[in-house]
């Protein structure tokens, strides 16, 4: 049962965040920055299992391991870029946190290139 | 390592709070300016470990290079 951990790390760490903050708002800022930490870390690891088996999947349905690293590549750049923000935002940083997020979806669009340009081949082969 | 490190920050926050008090009382303005710089390096060195685990991790899931 680690959702109860989880959510026992997070009361824990809102009320040492309470006493804290009144007096070093920047110590509050890197205790809640360390729980995303740990709690992404708890969560990547079971991640990876599951991914595992989309990789198997894909394998036997003979779909190119380009696209579902292209598909990884993506989801793993929006998990970091939405930390990254939210971490920013809550420090009150919102216009740092515009920036990253700027930053994320350039990246996205970038890796979703090749896609694209295979997606608007095959339409304009289609068309007689 | 867990819930270990977050005591450890809360703990060193207090520590901090509490010195940086003690030493404004005692009319060493700079002295409690530079104990608080010391404790958010300290705390910097914890969290920047962490954060690098982080990306590791996320690199070696999302199989990002």
């Amino acid at each position: 049962m680690e959702i109860i951990q989880i959510i026992g790390m997070g009361f824990i760490v809102t009320l040492l965040i309470l006493i804290i903050k009144q007096q070093r708002p920047e110590l509050a800022v890197q205790l809640s920055l360390t729980l995303s930490a740990i709690i992404f870390l708890m969560v990547l690891s079971k991640l990876s299992v599951v991914l595992d088996l989309f990789r198997d999947l894909a394998e036997k349905a003979n779909i190119s391991q380009m696209y579902l690293n292209t598909i990884l590549k993506i989801i793993g750049i929006a998990y970091v870029t939405e930390f990254g923000a939210q971490v920013c935002r809550d420090a009150g940083e919102g216009a740092v946190a515009g920036k990253i997020e700027f930053a994320g979806k350039i990246l996205v669009m970038v890796l979703a290139v090749p896609i694209i340009a295979l997606v608007l081949d095959t339409i304009v082969r289609l068309i007689p | 390592m867990g819930i270990d490190v977050l005591f450890k920050i809360a703990g060193v926050g207090i520590l901090i709070s509490v010195f940086h008090t003690a030493l404004k009382q005692a009319g060493k303005e700079d002295m409690a300016h530079l104990c608080t710089l010391a404790g958010f390096a300290l705390v910097l060195l914890w969290v920047v470990q962490l954060l690098g685990r982080l990306f590791t991790t996320v690199q070696d899931v999302f199989k990002l290079f």
